[in-house]
């Protein structure tokens, strides 16, 4: 019952997270983006919970609205390659030969490229933003799936139940999807929680580098590259949405322990 | 003669281990027809599990048939597509294996498992695919089939997995079923029940057994015929009443006076000595001479071919002196 628990804690915080994150507008009523060139880095204030940045915007509610940018391009930028990863895995494992050998020499080429080297290319072609992001992502991070997946349908091929179904004569992608599909899905699964927050990671690198999501929108990348010049005078401009990535590191992760001992026997 | 359904000839089959080439199966040969039962035993290794898997096109990676033909309904199966050897297999041969909990799908229920083929294969609606599945469940004698049918394999018995299992075996309405020892994981009650349903099942709608296992008394309660298998071949083949009667192989001999008798007075049980031989090494000579009472130098100079002797055939050059064992034991003794 701790695997429960541990479940139970990290979507209990992620789950606050996301509802903060929905109803933003609720919980705090400044404009992430409104500048108030009369009030900069005021630091805590009652009316400024988290303070000021230097252009005078509220740092509270660009924290919230910057929840809403990240998670949002975190799970995109993981189901994307999730589906990818895990279809190719499926098929890879299932049919071997020709097919498995060319995929997996292109997962080989992907793994040891390094990632922020296409990253940056791709946010040279396709400009800053969202959609430089995800497919960058996407184009790396489908190679993790494809070898979980792929790795378990070899082993599962040679169980009992899926010769059985072989020899009843179903047709192969109902065995696949029928079969094959929830017996192995599960370390993908719990291997997806633990890469949301690898790609939150990478969009919030990407965002301090000044190639994430195009300013002003908030992000904490970019919250924490416009803190990091008065790092020695008001340290949580920088530091809290660190600290935010941390948090939805941590909740994660304990969602991804609880699954693994939920999911898998 | 009219073809038989399934026709197997001079069968081989390699493994490929970090030892080497294994070859697993060396030369098997036998024909199945609907009706038939047929007992392949032997001991752990020799070759009776991988001959079915061939047979079924279920074989590992590292596993290739390299000679041989395997047959079905006349039709040389590596010859035909895929697609068409998969229908011809399906419409065929249906299979049970040793452990149920294995052969059963952990997350879908046993009435859906069996549903399945009516419903994707056969292409039945989803009504008449449910009651195509619970009369299966009824068939292979499970009562209330209407609440058996929602539930998960965890959540019946292993005797009730097992008759699961054989109803999903049989949703395709197969003429020869594959047994790969059914009943080794069951208690000896269910064990009894399981065999009675196969011999109803073949009584009733003709179907052909072939039984796999290392279980001589099974054999010798549901085959009508017997093969014995040594280091990838068959040493012998026949009726079961003459071969438990009358063995024609030492390796058969010794196997019979290996299973204990409930009733002997002297309860040591009797050992073949010695291991069987490894097949990554070609083999010299007859494979169990080195294990055999009966052998002389000639035996280890050529490897004997599977003959007709009286009713049976087997392969030993002494077979002719097979009337001689039983009596030279009672005096002596096997070593």
């Amino acid at each position: 019952m701790k695997s429960l628990k541990t479940l139970y804690i990290g979507a209990g915080i992620l789950g606050a997270l996301v509802l903060a994150a929905i109803f933003a507008p609720l919980i705090t009523s400044y404009d992430p983006t409104e500048q108030d060139l009369l009030q900069t880095l005021s630091g805590p204030t009652g009316a400024h919970w988290l303070g000021t940045d230097a252009l005078g915007r509220d740092v509270f509610s660009r924290l919230i609205y910057g929840a809403r940018v990240d998670l949002t391009i975190g799970v995109l930028a993981v189901l994307l390659p999730f589906i990818i990863g895990v279809s190719l895995g499926l098929m890879t494992g299932w049919f071997g030969g020709k097919f498995d050998s060319s995929v997996m020499r292109v997962v080989d080429t992907v793994i040891a490229f390094p990632f922020y080297v296409l990253a940056i290319a791709l946010v040279f072609i396709f400009g800053p933003g969202v959609k430089s992001i995800v497919v960058a992502i996407t184009l790396v991070g489908w190679v993790a799936y494809c070898r979980i997946v792929r790795a378990n349908v070899l082993v599962a091929k040679e169980l009992d139940y899926i010769h059985a179904a072989r020899l009843t004569g179903l047709p192969t992608s109902r065995i696949l999807r029928r079969h094959m599909l929830p017996n192995v899905i599960s370390q993908a699964i719990v291997f997806s929680m633990s890469d949301i927050v690898l790609s939150i990671l990478a969009i919030v690198s990407l965002g301090y580098l000044g190639l994430g999501v195009p300013i002003p929108t908030a992000e904490w990348g970019s919250m924490i590259q416009e803190g990091q010049p008065y790092i020695l005078q008001q340290w949580w401009l920088a530091t809290i949405p660190g600290f935010m990535v941390v948090i939805v590191g941590f909740a994660l992760s304990l969602i991804g322990d609880g699954l693994v001992s939920r999911l898998e026997r | 003669m009219s073809t038989p359904l399934i026709s197997i000839e001079n069968l081989c089959v390699e493994i490929k281990t970090n030892r080497g080439l294994l070859q697993a199966i060396r030369g098997v040969s036998f024909d199945i027809d609907s009706g038939d039962s047929i007992g392949i035993v032997g001991e752990s290794g020799s070759g009776k599990s991988i001959t079915l898997k061939a047979v079924l096109g279920l074989l590992p990676n590292n596993a290739h048939v390299s000679s041989g033909k395997i047959f079905f309904a006349g039709r040389d199966i590596s010859k035909l597509e895929k697609k068409a050897r998969r229908a011809l297999l399906s419409e065929t041969a249906g299979m049970i294996f040793q452990d149920a909990i294995a052969a059963l799908n952990p997350v879908i229920t046993v009435g859906n498992q069996i549903a399945e083929v009516p419903r994707y294969r056969l292409g039945q609606s989803a009504s008449q695919s449910r009651q195509s599945a619970l009369k299966l469940i009824e068939q292979v004698g499970i009562s209330d089939a209407e609440s058996r049918f929602d539930l998960y394999p965890h959540q019946l018995s292993g005797g009730l997995r097992q008759r699961i299992a054989i109803a999903i075996a049989l949703s395709g309405s197969p003429k020869i079923l594959f047994c790969d020892e059914p009943t080794t994981a069951l208690d000896v009650t269910i064990q009894a029940q399981v065999l009675r349903l196969l011999l109803e099942l073949r009584k009733n709608s003709g179907l052909g057994i072939v039984f796999v296992t290392h279980d001589l008394a099974v054999v010798n309660e549901i085959c009508d015929e017997i093969k014995v298998m040594y280091a990838g071949r068959f040493v012998e083949s026949g009726s079961v009443d003459s071969t438990f009667n009358n063995p024609t192989h030492p390796y058969t001999y010794s196997l019979l006076k290996a299973a204990p008798d409930p009733d002997a007075s002297v309860h040591r049980l009797f050992s073949i000595s010695g291991e069987a031989p490894n097949l990554s090494e070609p083999v010299v000579g007859c494979p169990f001479a080195p294990r055999c009472f009966a052998g002389d130098a000639h035996c280890l100079t050529a490897e004997p071919e599977l003959l007709k002797i009286a009713r049976s055939e087997s392969a030993c050059f002494k077979s002719k002196d097979h009337d001689m064992w039983a009596a030279s034991d009672s005096k002596s003794g096997v070593k």
